[in-house]
């Protein structure tokens, strides 16, 4: 079985298009994707320079998804004054887990001498993941607490280390099923506000703020969060393992013990079999979902957006008078 | 018989005949109750397209791995 482009061995097929494709094609075709949609998203402004370069914080968790989107943004932009690149790696204290992709990290950085940051929940919150499964004081899947304090320490040190954007690796996969998630729960607002935050194009420098050739644009209302972008957000997640694997990615292959999202594992095989059956099914999910967020958060900015104080205790910016975070930090310790 | 080995997981032997006329890889996947969406089919530790018909007595399956 034969590339559609070439005439080397097919690797893969993807059943949305059609096309079969040789490694190389495969691989150039995950890249120029990924390239388009930082293009189409204008995540580099016209106004950044040599003298003013954007610095980007990349999530990097030592997965198939940020492995890959740090080595396609090192490609893209190493060699770009316009451009700093920073990975920043979290360890949530899970054994044996995040230290193989600890390690992992820290090749792909070395080998691209990309600036590598780690931070710890250790450190900073004085709890390891292992001990919050097991405590669970709020009754909650780990992934839940997991989530705010990762989520927490991202946008602590996009602040920290004064970066423009947070970058991280969601893929088509994971967008989509966040789509339905939203859609099903007859979340609107929450629609809105993933525009806002991480799906919307940025405005360009032309655009006067206002949406750009009829391209919705995102308006910040995150208050002073750093913005947040997916650049591999249109390629699928089972592409993104078969690029790591065929450029031999140093992604590591264990799975978190934690690991357990009910809700979107319903969602996740409900998609498996759609686009089994419908292939292309995520691609019009997410083209028609963008579009309904768009409209979404047109509505809700004109309500303006939530009253934006610090948290009395570590003065992170929050709607409440303690963060989501620190409660959760409060909670677990209150059950050691 | 095909080999199917569930990297991780372990191995079954499928008789290629039950999954009716020309079965492909993709068929050999949900035959060991997986999505084609979700795996790397593996023929000779290089992958495949699932649509490919079967032609390999030994196949490895890559499952997509579940981050924290």
């Amino acid at each position: 079985m034969d590339c559609d482009k070439c005439d080397d061995e097919a690797v893969m097929h993807a059943a949305y298009s059609g096309l079969h494709m040789c490694a190389d094609h495969f691989c150039r075709s995950v890249e120029s994707r990924t390239r388009r949609r930082v293009r189409e998203d204008n995540l580099l402004p016209d106004d950044a320079s040599p003298d003013d370069p954007e610095t980007w914080l990349i999530g990097l968790s030592g997965g198939k998804d940020s492995v890959v989107l740090t080595q396609i943004l090192h490609d893209t932009f190493a060699e770009d004054p316009r451009v700093e690149l920073v990975a920043l790696t979290i360890h949530e204290g899970i054994e044996g887990y995040r230290d193989e992709s600890l390690a992992a990290c820290r090749d792909l950085t070395e080998d691209l001498d990309v600036r590598h940051e780690l931070v710890t929940y250790e450190e900073e919150f004085d709890l390891r993941m292992d001990d919050v499964a097991v405590e669970d004081p709020m009754d909650m899947a780990p992934c839940a607490y997991c989530g705010v304090f990762r989520r927490d320490l991202l946008s602590k040190y996009a602040a920290e280390y004064d970066a423009d954007k947070l970058l991280t690796g969601h893929n088509l996969d994971d967008e989509a099923q966040t789509a339905l998630m939203n859609f099903f729960e007859g979340d609107v607002e929450q629609m809105a506000k993933h525009f806002d935050a991480s799906l919307g194009a940025f405005p360009g420098a032309a655009d006067g703020g206002g949406d750009r050739d009829g391209t919705p644009v995102r308006v910040s209302t995150d208050g002073p969060f750093v913005p947040r972008a997916k650049p591999l957000r249109d390629v699928p997640e089972k592409e993104i393992a078969l690029y790591a694997q065929l450029q031999d990615l140093p992604a590591h292959i264990t799975e978190c013990p934690h690991a357990s999202e009910a809700y979107r594992g319903e969602i996740q095989q409900l998609l498996f079999d759609m686009e089994e059956n419908h292939p292309g099914v995520r691609h019009s999910i997410m083209a028609g979902y963008e579009d309904l967020a768009a409209m979404a958060a047109r509505a809700y900015r004109d309500g303006g957006g939530p009253e934006y104080g610090e948290c009395e205790r570590c003065g992170a910016t929050t709607t409440r008078a303690v963060c989501r975070k620190c409660s959760l930090v409060e909670a677990v310790h209150a059950a050691d | 018989m095909v080999t199917v080995e569930v990297v991780g997981e372990g191995t079954r032997e499928i008789e290629p005949e039950t999954l009716g006329a020309d079965p492909t890889y993709a068929d050999l996947v949900r035959a060991v109750d997986y999505s084609p969406h979700e795996v790397s089919v593996l023929v000779d530790d290089q992958p495949v397209p699932e649509d490919r018909a079967v032609d390999a007595d030994h196949v490895r399956v890559l499952r997509l791995i579940k981050g924290g």
